[in-house]
């Protein structure tokens, strides 16, 4: 412990909420009664008129705890909207909540952008191999649902597997349209270095292959986010120091933003997120990790509770190859300046004027 | 006191009818209850019980969302000419677009209810209590649809009011507000489309032809669907809808449905001639992408109703036709149902901005609840239609006995 | 429960196999074998261990710092570490290198390789210490082709067939000729095996700058410029015994990857992927 009581992470995690309640429900009976009436609870949701009476007559019976935070909950302004004191107010209510759900002391960070600082990222393609040790370092970090039914489990990232493709000579005389001269010649919709194909699903039991480039795609934490035009409630948005967060108590789940987005790099909780407690991430923050709900939008934030303490990204620290790099773009001497004074990089779907701050480069 | 005595008389005129119209309410309300259950579903279950997932997040809902926008701005096609050309048989009937209008409009924003991942958090868009955002295309989009809603509100059931009560419009507050509505209609059906064809991302979408092309194919959709409720009007109620006015509207038809095949086919020509992946969606609609065809069916089918539809309708002996006038009404309003909804949303998310290809299947789940949205739509559509006629025939009057309805 | 408890018991016997199985490549032919037998028993009592960059250069003992906080998680598929709870668990400051100065004392942390390379200090008491016939005078072969012992090749077998420089490069010229537990530089001055990039530096000038800037290899902890860093090294990542092997593609050997995304609902395989967009 010595060497790593400086570490942000445990720093985040020492820091223990002076109103944290304790576990709510230790007895497992207990636990199964509260979860079905807050199910009850949210059946009654469904408009707001029917909410307002489900808790009215729910609280006027019991003071359950969680019905009052959920209450106070669902009529809290937006995040960006509120004073320092609204927020703390809105952290306590979580680390309350959560808490209780996770049977653990759950932190959430409200840490703002530091001045001086503006997040970039770097990913070099040729070094990446495939392996989604990203994806599953990201998932361990994040939060995210991990059920089992389709739309229960959530990654953040994707990683798209390209052809090399390969040249012959036996399809050189095969172009279409055939008998009316090669118009389009027989090797021409060889996969080399297409991008855009969609492999996805690539399951080989080594990587790299010899035919294949893989290329990770997440959020861009775009400068000029196609995602936040779109949002009609303004719950997503482009924080000082760089990435784009949802305020996720205030997402209605429209899905625009996916829709917007040229890379795909937003879900949607389809259900109620499955998150197993001894999986769960206790150190989190409002707009970063803290867990979901059912019906509104996530995505990478950069690992906000991380990054806002200084520290690297997981998907950094797990990649086995060093092909991600994270840094502050304003210090001329970090590895993402660096690599943008030093290497070839390049944006992905320059053409569409997002002006990501997530790099590919190559060496 | 005149407004209760109208409220009352209205209700009970249109609560009053035969055994035909109790077992049409009936078996709607049957499907409104599913309607319901499916609404508790999924939003307690989520969005899981849905075929919707983030790969294709938009589906039925949206679909019907955006086809039934074009419906509610059908519905110019009586307000255009009985009040600009002075149509005389539309200008008796005008009110029943009006209707269909406010229905159109009552049912797309059940569908926005429906496609919500959060129903229950929809007040943040309001202003003050919310936010709104003048950025967003489907704030502009929920604005003008509850302008319309309003407008229409007005204008339809201020004429039936002054018809109720026997006295006489005021012009300098009515014409105003009729000619706004007119405009208002295109209006809506283009922020619709924006809201689309906004999104580079999605490339199917991304080109200016969208807006026209929802209007024209709305101008067809949208007046096939008055034909055959006019028709039904006249053949169950005491109000006669005169032959010019339908035939106007058959005329109205049959050219926005040739604009909108043409300008479908110029699409296909244009995307296809150079097929960059950016055609990809259509290619997946038309012919199936890496092996996948789920759409290709209801690609073609559409294509078949369509020009038929419109080759029965260039057919004077057909047009004319009051008998056969509602097949090619019926083909061409499914047709444009299928190209408009499925075949124009769920290929744009085929494949994915990034390349991944999947496919949607709707769920039981998803088509109880459209049906069930329809059936409140003609729930309501019957309603408003049994007022308005009973006004305009002056069945309900004020001071007069309601009489109820054969 | 029970699915927890068969779930825990899987997972602890494949990491436990596959500690064994590390263990052996340690060890010789026969004891290799030994060890796989060996390994279903001690299965359910070995520790979470996981492998971080590649296989077989550095592990990590799955434990809590803190109640429910591990200072690593690693893959139930592939054993690879995913997460780290304590980016510095286990480190000693790098030492010196050139142009490394503005990163601020201590803040520059390496994992040691001593524990992994622990039978190392035997090879330069028990043969290679200086003494005996072959130092006397110093008899190396000229055309730096090393002279097959079993013993070595036991030990090591990708060293059989080095391809590292292509034969124009051979074991001294980058382990030091009497202190075996330490590399050479330049000079003939022994660099610890915790330094291996002021070796490879030697040859590989450019990534070597690369990785002192953070733009080439890995570094986990803190991201600013000057923040503190473990700092992997050259060998944490690549096998200067085999970076030739046939199987891979990339400067790094092949691995198994971590298992690919839900399919959507409604897909029943990723095979369409395979066919592409445009029929020919």
């Amino acid at each position: 412990m010595a060497v790593n009581d400086k570490s942000p992470a445990v720093q985040g995690k020492a820091e223990v909420p002076e109103n944290s309640a304790p576990p709510a429900s230790a007895d497992p009976s207990k636990a199964v009664l509260k979860t079905s009436r807050r199910d009850f609870l949210r059946g009654g949701g469904m408009l707001s008129l029917s909410s307002l009476m489900g808790t009215a007559a729910l609280m006027s019976h019991s003071s359950d705890a969680r019905a009052a935070i959920e209450w106070a909950e669902h009529f809290q302004k937006n995040y960006r909207l509120m004073t320092p004191e609204e927020k703390n107010e809105a952290r306590i209510r979580l680390e309350k909540r959560y808490s209780a759900e996770y049977g653990k002391t759950v932190t959430v960070d409200t840490t703002e952008a530091q001045p001086g600082v503006l997040m970039g990222y770097a990913l070099n393609v040729r070094k990446c191999i495939g392996c989604r040790r990203c994806v599953k370092a990201c998932v361990a970090e994040n939060n995210q649902t991990r059920g089992t039914r389709p739309g229960e489990r959530i990654e953040w990232i994707q990683v798209l597997r390209m052809e090399r493709g390969e040249f012959s000579k036996e399809k050189m005389d095969h172009g279409y349209p055939e008998g009316l001269g090669i118009q389009v010649g027989g090797n021409a919709y060889t996969p080399a270095g297409q991008v855009l194909e969609g492999q996805y699903h690539y399951e080989p039991e080594a990587v790299p292959e010899k035919d294949a480039t893989y290329m990770p795609i997440a959020c861009m934490q775009c400068e000029k986010p196609p995602c936040v035009k779109v949002c009609p409630v303004r719950t997503t948005y482009r924080e000082a120091d760089g990435p784009v967060v949802i305020d996720y108590n205030w997402c209605i789940g429209c899905r625009m933003c996916m829709g917007a987005c040229p890379y795909w790099a937003r879900r949607i909780n389809v259900a109620n997120p499955v998150l197993p407690k001894e999986e769960m991430n206790p150190v989190t923050h409002y707009l970063g990790n803290r867990p979901r709900m059912r019906g509104v939008v996530e995505k990478c934030h950069w690992c906000l509770q991380r990054t806002r303490q200084g520290r690297y990204p997981a998907c950094v620290e797990v990649c086995p190859v060093g092909a991600r790099k994270f840094g502050n773009l304003l210090d001329p001497e970090s590895e993402v300046s660096l690599i943008l004074a030093r290497k070839n990089v390049f944006r992905l779907k320059a053409e569409l004027n997002t002006f990501p701050k997530f790099f590919y480069f190559y060496d | 006191m005149q407004l209760i005595s109208f409220a009352s008389d209205y209700t009970r005129y249109v609560l009053k009818g035969g055994t035909k119209f109790y077992a049409w309410m009936g078996s709607l309300a049957v499907l409104i209850v599913g309607m319901m259950y499916v609404f508790y579903l999924q939003n307690t279950d989520g969005l899981i019980v849905t075929g919707m997932t983030s790969q294709i997040h938009d589906g039925l809902y949206f679909a019907n969302l955006v086809f039934l926008v074009g419906v509610a701005a059908g519905a110019v096609t009586i307000v255009f000419p009985a009040y600009v050309y002075h149509h005389e048989g539309m200008h008796k009937v005008t009110v029943l677009g009006e209707m269909l209008a406010i229905t159109a409009v009552i049912m797309v924003m059940m569908f926005v209810f429906a496609h919500m991942g959060r129903p229950d958090r929809l007040w943040h868009m309001i202003p003050i209590i919310g936010i709104y955002s003048f950025s967003s295309m489907l704030g502009w989009d929920v604005m003008v649809l509850t302008g319309y809603l309003i407008l229409n509100f007005i204008v339809g059931f201020y004429y039936l009011w002054v018809k109720y009560t026997g006295g006489k419009i005021n012009k300098a507050f009515f014409m105003p507000l009729v000619y706004i509505s007119i405009v208002w209609a295109l209006s809506i059906h283009t922020v619709t489309a924006f809201l689309i064809s906004t999104m580079p991302a999605r490339p199917m979408w991304f080109h200016s032809m969208m807006p026209i092309r929802f209007i024209t194919t709305a101008f067809a959709a949208g007046p096939a669907l008055i034909i055959l409720a006019f028709l039904i009007v006249r053949k169950n109620t005491t109000m006669w809808i005169e032959d010019s006015a339908i035939k106007l509207l058959a005329t109205i038809v049959t050219w926005c449905l040739g604009i909108a095949i043409f300008l479908t086919m110029s699409e296909v020509v244009v995307e296809l001639y150079a097929r960059t992946e950016h055609a990809n969606g259509l290619y997946y609609l038309m012919f199936g992408l890496h092996g996948l065809t789920s759409l290709v069916p209801w690609f073609w089918s559409a294509v078949v109703l369509m020009v038929v539809s419109f080759v029965l309708f260039l057919i004077p002996a057909i047009r004319n036709n009051m008998k056969l006038l509602p097949i090619p009404c019926v083909m061409a309003f499914a047709g444009i149902w299928i190209e408009k909804g499925m075949g124009l949303i769920v290929p744009g998310f085929i494949p994915s901005p990034i390349g991944e290809v999947s496919e949607y299947y709707p769920t039981f789940v998803e088509w109880l609840m459209t049906l069930g949205i329809w059936a409140f739509g003609f729930f309501i559509l019957t309603i408003l239609l049994k007022g308005a006629i009973g006004i305009l025939q002056g069945e309900i009057k004020f001071g007069g006995q309601a009489v109820a309805a054969k | 429960m029970n699915k927890l408890a068969t779930y825990t018991l899987v997972l602890a016997f494949c990491v436990g196999a596959y500690y064994a199985a590390v263990a052996a490549e340690k060890t010789t032919e026969p004891a290799k074998e030994e060890a796989a037998q060996a390994a279903p028993a001690e299965a359910a009592k070995e520790p979470v261990v996981c492998f971080e960059s590649r296989k077989g250069a550095s592990e990590i003992t799955q434990r809590e710092i803190q109640p429910g906080w591990p200072n690593v998680k690693c893959s139930p598929t592939t054993g690879a570490a995913l997460w780290y709870g304590d980016p510095f668990d286990g480190t000693v400051p790098m030492g010196k290198m050139p142009l490394l100065d503005k990163i601020p004392e201590g803040h520059a942390l390496v994992k040691p390789r001593s524990e992994k390379l622990a039978i190392l200090p035997m090879c330069g008491t028990a043969c290679h210490n200086g003494v005996g016939p072959a130092f006397s005078p110093p008899k190396l072969p000229k055309d730096k082709k090393a002279v097959p012992i079993p013993t070595m090749e036991g030990l090591l077998p990708e060293v059989k067939d080095l391809q590292h420089g292509r034969g124009r490069i051979w074991c001294l010229d980058c382990h030091h000729t009497t202190q075996r537990n330490k590399l050479v530089d330049h000079y003939g001055d022994p660099i610890s095996f915790d330094q291996p990039q002021l070796l490879c530096g030697k040859c590989h000038g450019d990534k070597l700058r690369d990785w002192r800037d953070g733009i080439h290899g890995k570094r986990i902890g803190e991201w600013a410029s000057t923040g503190k860093k473990r700092w992997f090294t050259c060998t944490e990542c690549h096998n200067p015994h085999n970076v030739q092997d046939g199987a891979r593609n990339k400067g790094f050997v092949q691995l198994q990857p971590e298992p690919p995304p839900q399919l959507p609902m409604g897909m029943k395989d990723g095979k369409h992927e395979k066919l592409h967009p445009i029929a020919h």
